[in-house]
């Protein structure tokens, strides 16, 4: 019943309600937003080994992440395939490049080479054409929101890539790089064109066989390759965010902007929840002075801040939907995992709660003796 | 039998820079049936004693009995019980809360204790709205009430969980002469009918022909004391 006074209360007082679960929309909205635009980068910087298909990848000694590292020679295939629980060991060859755009000018690209027929660690997803593109030596594969960069290159249009004829092969989708544009392309056209010498590679990608132990194979690639880094995909993965995020200021800068967002969001809660306190204090004090108790006062209080959060929690994540609905597919690099929506929940609700301590305290405090001045 | 006592009760309060007593050493004995008026000029202290008799301000010096029972230091909690189960308040501005129905605001006390309000109790309160005339403003907020409804109102809310004790604060201050007379009429038959202890604290000359006793209060002290016929 108190619950149901207090939603009375809050319906009824439509200005200050509203005002406050502004204040809760703008935390999930803004930290909502700002954490997709955060997940969509972290996607785009581990996006080879997220998307490579392979168990465990081997490149140069004390790597700090997947786009950066010595060449490692091809003798260490035969070591790899050596071992009875490794299905597959594929190269790849990493390089750069300056793409020749329609008009004359060159846009820089990160080439990544792909070895065929298997062309293992290429993209995924395609919209044009499919991977077979790469199975033509001249053939090269580029995201569809990387096209723009490119000068808008048409499906088996010719241009160059460091002085070297190239031809677009196929559009794939989601296939965006951190460092720069992705273009995929058969690893003897990367060495073409970044003058690799022969039987040298950037990484090493190994696949094992189904349900073998990962971690004690990739112990033993570990003993047999003691001149090089050996990382299961997911170690890569999480080792190239983490430099980013460290290295760039991504992290920093996104924990000062969601910071600030759930700081707003605290002040208008906690001024707007203050505001409609004081302005019920006689309703209060008239509650307490004829048998309310205090921790009656705290539950009015808190179903009123739980009402206020619920809705508001509801209508951001429903504009948040809309953004996200919206920039899916965009240039803005947004992706939601779904475990953020309970912790963001949680995490409003906290918030919520903590704005609502100051208009808590005065409402307690309420005298009720004060309904006789 | 049922009454409400108090004993050498007296109060002070701190005004910034000394403390200054407000009521003086005050022995007082109310009993059910009877509707006491409680008058005296602004600052008197006749707001303090119903406080202290309302168990909303505790007392410097003395002691509150109700029933014979010693309800001085009791708890805050266990203040706001003997208040939800034996006191009625009618206040000066009604107080009645904005967003809620009559029905609501006359349960609102059933209400804010959590409990689940019984059939029985909601039947009392359409009984009480109905005798006050106010059958078919059950559902209406406050703000669409009139002055005269709205104490209606209150004191159906004081009403509903059947106390011992009314306090009434300036019940008849806001009204009109017409409705001042309506609400004092339905006081004195809850006195009387009900045998409840009614207080009302006024300075309204109008109030004081319905008064089975008059207390008269100046400077924190009690100057007359009497049970007559008053005009």
């Amino acid at each position: 019943m108190r619950f149901l006074v207090a939603i009375k209360m809050a319906i009824h007082d439509r200005s200050t309600t509203a005002g406050a679960v502004l204040g809760v929309v703008a935390i999930i909205f803004l930290v909502g937003q700002q954490l997709s635009v955060f997940f969509g980068l972290l996607n785009l910087m581990s996006v080879l080994p997220d998307h490579s298909v392979a168990d465990a990848w081997v490149m140069s000694k004390n790597i700090r992440n997947s786009d950066s590292g010595n060449l490692i020679p091809s003798s260490y295939i035969d070591r790899i395939i050596g071992i009875k629980e490794v299905e597959w060991a594929e190269p790849i060859l990493i390089g750069s490049g300056l793409f020749r755009r329609g008009d004359g000018s060159f846009e820089p690209v990160r080439l990544v080479g792909l070895k065929r027929p298997r062309i293992t660690g290429g993209p995924w997803s395609f919209i044009q054409n499919d991977e077979r593109a790469l199975l033509d030596l001249e053939s090269v594969v580029v995201d569809k929101l990387d096209l723009r960069k490119l000068g808008h290159p048409y499906l088996d249009e010719i241009t160059e890539i460091g002085e070297k004829r190239v031809r677009l092969g196929a559009i794939a989708s989601g296939a965006r790089g951190f460092q720069g544009t992705l273009v995929f392309a058969p690893l003897e056209k990367v060495r073409e064109i970044s003058r690799t010498p022969p039987g040298r590679y950037s990484a090493i990608l190994i696949k094992f066989i189904e349900n073998s132990d990962k971690e004690r194979i990739v112990s033993q690639l570990r003993e047999i390759l003691p001149n090089c880094s050996v990382f299961s995909s997911e170690e890569l993965s999480k080792l190239t965010r983490n430099y980013y995020i460290t290295n760039t200021g991504i992290g920093g800068s996104f924990l000062f902007s969601t910071s600030i967002a759930i700081m707003i969001g605290v002040v208008i809660i906690t001024l707007t929840m203050y505001t409609s306190v004081l302005s019920r204090k006689k309703d209060l004090a008239l509650i307490r002075a004829i048998g309310g108790r205090k921790r009656d006062i705290f539950v009015i209080v808190i179903s009123q801040v739980l009402f206020i959060a619920l809705l508001g929690i509801f209508i951001g994540f429903l504009l948040l939907s809309t953004l996200l609905n919206y920039t899916l597919g965009s240039q803005i690099p947004s992706y939601l995992p779904k475990e953020v929506f309970p912790a963001l929940t949680i995490g409003a609700l906290f918030v919520s709660l903590f704005g609502s301590l100051l208009a808590l305290k005065v409402a307690l405090k309420t005298d009720p003796a004060s309904v006789f001045h | 039998m049922s009454n409400l006592r108090l004993k050498n009760i007296a109060k002070d309060f701190y005004d910034g820079r000394n403390l200054r007593r407000v009521l003086y050493q005050t022995n007082l004995t109310f009993y059910p049936g009877e509707l006491v008026v409680l008058s005296g000029p602004s600052g008197s202290g006749k707001t303090t004693l119903l406080s202290i008799m309302g168990l909303v301000l505790k007392p410097t010096e003395g002691a509150v009995y109700l029933n014979e029972r010693d309800i001085t230091n009791i708890s805050d909690n266990q203040a706001a019980d003997l208040r939800f189960k034996n006191y009625g308040f009618i206040f000066q501005q009604h107080m009645l809360i904005d967003g809620l129905t009559v029905l609501d605001n006359v349960l609102i006390a059933f209400a804010v204790q959590g409990k689940k309000i019984r059939n029985d109790q909601k039947n009392r309160a359409y009984q009480i709205l109905e005798k006050l005339g106010l059958k078919e403003a059950i559902n209406m907020q406050p703000l669409s009430l009139s002055g005269g409804m709205k104490q209606r109102v209150s004191i159906a809310r004081a009403l509903v969980k059947d106390p011992l004790i009314l306090l009434c604060d300036e019940p008849t201050a806001s009204l009109d002469a017409e409705n001042g007379i309506t609400v004092m009429r339905i006081l004195k038959r809850t006195a009387i009918e009900e045998r409840k202890i009614v207080i009302v604290v006024s300075h309204d000359s109008r109030v004081f022909p319905f008064a089975d006793r008059l207390i008269k209060i100046e400077n924190g002290q009690i100057v007359s004391d009497t049970r007559e016929h008053y005009t």
